[in-house]
């Protein structure tokens, strides 16, 4: 079989990328590496020109460079290890745990920042690393458990420190710049003490290369070639998170990068994994060395305050999307290996048991409170009157909100055959965020009612893009995800840097997209329980499909599915729950993540099952986040959707360090 | 099923050279071959899973793109070369599957469907293990899995890609004499994709033969197993006798 002569060449937009990386650089220096050539001449004693030039702005430049390429080998070495093109150092909670470490050590211990930052995000990476590898320590390392602890402890981190910097945020105003990825250099001693630091790292990375090639075949193959894939996998995800925790301890969370280089990589037609390694590591410093010398040139002197990380999707997912149409589909070796020993729940227990439980839920979430002055108390049966009319919209519009991004996630996890898919990355939540900042800052203050109304009308928008890219030709799922998460993060870096230019409305953003339900009105909750009741029953329908789709393409045209019809039947129901969900509670539940991980967990496998259960177990844990919301730092009421990660992700971490591995 | 000129190839390699031909509605029909003669591909166009790079195929008198899908899937079932994992699915599950051109994704399960499953797994001896996961069986377990998926289908044909490369000796037997059993009691047709010559010969009522994309050969058992035919197919030097019990040709290789 011939390749395509395209698919050949990766240097061509390596090399393209390069000479736009160093053209837009050159431009940026030019005029004073000219004024410092031309004062050798009569050199002045003190020229602050000369200083930034070579203090300022030649490191951040030689920086930008760096950390783009040690991102973009990290998320190589991920993707491949993972087998997973969403696979990079944010989805692993390496850059989380080091946000996290500094929110705290700034709150209760800020000696220790003075003492070294960088040593503080250092340790919270390792943290959360060796975190991840004692949940999965039982379950054989596999890949699917690693990304599955891996995004649930990145969540759990995300939404702790979003937390505090909500709660505190005088004090923790700068952790959102640090936090969004600041290049601003006053020395060359980060640049050097970070290149002194990959040096270190090189070397593994070169050994551990050829055995990581052999990770195209299955896990199976692999031990008969004998390689350990368990130490192999362990070893290459610890060097993956040292690259990356390395670059954040010195600059912030750079997100993206890490994305999106090795996917452009293998797009441009880097095969073998050694190729695609390379090649993601210049493309990756090349794309952040533009991003950086754009912004530079754009900003002027505001550069310093908009962080180069919050940006980097700007450049790097036009460049994802117009690739996208160059993927091959290839059916990926399946991350799933460990058989299910799990017994067969039938639908009927399921409804029922989880129907009870999260009755007993809602009951106890009424009841249970805080009085007056904070003390706890169970409310008497006199005071139900006044408690449901207060307590109960909110938490019939939380748990309704749960139930449609549980389903939701079910069905696109189902669909993709991705375990990493969620509604936040089809990208409908992402439309919603960008026309409510739209209207925020077109029109200032915003009533709740204004919001919702554009908060849907952004989400329609994504969708009817998705109906028109979808009705084309017959979806491939990995297309629809990494057009998703592209559109995603070019949305995310519009929001980013908003927040940071540090504009009060950046935090009525921030409070609307962490969820809060403590506004619901009885209208509102009623509409939210119809909505969820409706496209519930309505994506009961297909739960056939379900089944039969994850066999793969050819057993299921075998049976008389069509495969392109009914995928995007599918996509098109799970951004209609979406859409639906996104006014009430917010774009950044995880809710959609997380549901269908806890019913799996708990054995649950039968497609219509799982529907169900998926969505019990969303408005579940959306019951127990509002109630923590409402109680837990009373009279101040957290943001549910904030909460709901806070407390989906421990229950998962239970369930996930809870299964013995049985291969 | 009646091809017309029809042909396939990627760039400028052609996988399938112009091919006319019927494949009979009645009876076993094997297919045999080297590797990469195309075979399989021959199979996966009758299937539908493929189009071919011209040429029409026609089915029933229509040619296949004119038929809906869940039609097309009541009167030919497909078994693929490669059967995935079925993770997470009982046998029962998974032969199930096999009604859904019946009911489709809304239509009720029915007594009749459940009678179709019970019956289909039992034809292929898998109903004792009808609770347990696909992903959990052997190799020959889980061909048989899928076997019963296929008949639970209750297709007119019958498109098997070597539907016995996972099993010993016994369950090959048994397969073949199940699918002959079904075409003469069910009056139904099989081309199934074989690569024991002799096991063609045996349960086959004719055998066509591929080489390089192009028919080489067809007939009847009798006829076809001859060895300057065998040589041309296999490029072996074979030769031919009588089973000393049931006097079917059985073939060997001389040397």
């Amino acid at each position: 079989m011939t390749i395509p002569k395209a698919y050949r060449k990766p240097y061509i937009l390596a090399v393209a990328l390069a000479v736009l990386a160093l053209g837009t650089a050159i431009v940026l220096v030019a005029e004073p590496v000219r004024d410092l050539l031309a004062s050798r001449v009569n050199p002045e004693p003190y020229d602050i020109e000369r200083m930034v030039l070579l203090y300022a702005t030649l490191p951040r430049l030689s920086m930008a460079f760096l950390a783009g390429a040690a991102l973009a080998a990290s998320g190589a070495i991920l993707q491949q290890v993972l087998r997973n093109p969403l696979a990079s150092p944010t989805t692993l909670g390496i850059d989380a745990g080091a946000r996290l470490a500094i929110a705290v050590t700034t709150l209760f211990i800020p000696s220790l920042i003075g003492f070294g930052r960088d040593i503080v995000a250092l340790t919270g990476s390792a943290l959360s690393t060796l975190l991840v590898f004692f949940l999965v320590r039982r379950r054989g390392f596999s890949a699917l458990a690693i990304v599955l602890a891996g995004l649930v402890i990145g969540l759990y981190c995300g939404a702790a420190s979003a937390l505090l910097v909500l709660l505190k945020d005088r004090i923790l105003a700068s952790l959102f710049i640090w936090g969004s990825g600041s290049l601003s250099q006053q020395s060359w001693d980060p640049f050097l003490s970070l290149l002194g630091r990959l040096a270190l790292a090189v070397i593994p990375v070169l050994l551990i290369i050829r055995p990581l090639s052999l990770l195209d075949l299955d896990d199976d193959s692999v031990r008969a070639l004998g390689l350990p894939v368990k130490k192999l996998r362990v070893a290459a995800v610890a060097i993956a998170a040292a690259l990356s925790a390395f670059v954040t301890s010195a600059v912030g969370v750079i997100g993206f990068i890490g994305l999106v280089a090795p996917v452009i990589a293998r797009l441009s037609g880097a095969r073998r994994f050694g190729e695609r390694l390379w090649w993601s590591t210049v493309m990756g410093g090349c794309l952040l060395l533009l991003t950086d010398a754009t912004l530079q040139i754009l900003a002027g002197v505001t550069a310093e305050f908009v962080p180069t990380g919050a940006v980097t999707a700007v450049i790097g997912s036009p460049l994802l999307l117009l690739l996208l149409p160059r993927l091959k589909v290839a059916a990926r070796p399946s991350a799933t290996a460990t058989p299910q020993t799990a017994q067969a729940f039938s639908v009927s227990t399921v409804v029922i048991v989880g129907t009870l439980g999260f009755l007993l839920l809602v009951g106890l979430a009424v009841l249970a409170g805080r009085g007056p002055y904070g003390e706890w108390q169970i409310s008497s049966l006199a005071q139900l009157d006044y408690v449901i009319t207060w307590r109960l919209p909110r938490i019939v519009a939380a748990a309704s909100a749960g139930a449609l991004l549980g389903t939701a996630g079910l069905i696109l996890q189902r669909v993709t055959g991705n375990e990493m898919a969620s509604p936040e990355v089809l990208g409908v939540s992402a439309g919603a965020i960008l026309a409510v900042t739209l209207a925020l800052f077109v029109f200032g203050a915003l009533d709740v009612f204004w919001r919702d109304v554009a908060g849907m009308a952004g989400g329609i928008g994504v969708l009817g893009l998705l109906v028109t890219l979808g009705s084309r030709s017959s979806i491939s799922p990995e297309k629809v995800l990494l057009g998703g998460v592209a559109l995603s993060a070019l949305i995310d870096a519009v929001v980013g840097v908003l927040s940071a230019t540090g504009d009060p409305r950046a935090f009525l953003l921030l409070g609307w997209m962490s969820g809060t339900t403590g506004g619901t009105t009885v209208a509102g909750a009623l509409a939210a329980g119809l909505a969820a009741a409706v496209l519930i029953s309505v994506s009961v329908l297909p739960s056939r499909w379900l089944a039969i789709l994850p066999l793969g393409d050819s057993p299921a045209r075998a049976v008389g599915l069509s495969l392109g019809r009914s995928r995007f039947l599918l996509l098109f129901l799970a951004a209609v729950l979406t859409a639906a969900a996104t006014p009430i509670i917010g774009p950044l539940t995880f809710v959609g993540l997380m549901a269908p991980h806890i019913v799996q967990a708990a054995g649950i496998r039968r497609p219509l099952a799982c529907v169900f259960g998926s969505a019990i177990a969303g408005a579940g844990v959306m019951t127990v986040a509002d109630w923590v919301a409402r109680t837990a730092a009373y009279p101040v009421q957290l943001p549910t959707g904030l909460v709901a990660a806070m407390v989906g992700a421990p229950f998962l971490m239970i369930l996930l360090n809870r299964r013995v591995a049985t291969a | 099923m009646t091809l017309d000129d029809v042909s396939v190839s990627i760039g400028e390699t052609a996988i399938l050279k112009p091919l006319s031909l019927s494949v009979s509605s009645r009876g076993v029909t094997g297919l045999v071959g080297q590797n990469g003669s195309g075979k399989s591909t021959l199979l996966k166009l009758l299937a539908r899973q493929q189009m071919p790079s011209r040429g029409t195929i026609t089915f029933d008198g229509k040619p296949l793109h004119a038929w809906r899908d869940r039609e097309f899937a009541r009167a030919v079932a497909f078994l693929p070369q490669h059967t995935p994992l079925a993770t997470g699915l009982t046998v029962r599950e998974l032969v199930s599957l096999g009604r859904y051109p019946w009911h489709g994704a809304l239509g009720r399960f029915s007594d009749a469907d459940r009678q179709k499953v019970d019956e289909a797994m039992s034809l292929t001896s898998t109903a004792g293990v009808s609770e347990r996961f696909v992903d959990t069986l052997s190799g020959g377990e889980r061909q048989r899995a899928w076997l019963a998926m296929l008949i639970a289908q209750d297709a007119r044909l019958l498109l098997l890609d070597e539907p016995l490369s996972a099993l010993d000796v016994a369950h090959q037997l048994s397969v073949m004499a199940l699918v002959r059993r079904l075409t003469l009691e069910r009056d139904l047709a099989a081309l199934i994709v074989l690569h024991d010559i002799n096991l063609a010969a045996r349960y086959c009522d004719e055998i066509i033969a591929l080489k390089n994309g192009a028919l080489v050969a067809r007939g009847a058992p009798g006829d076809f197993m001859t060895p300057a035919r065998l040589e041309e197919i296999y490029d072996v030097e074979m030769d031919v006798f009588r089973h000393p019990e049931m006097g079917v040709p059985v073939a060997y290789v001389r040397s």
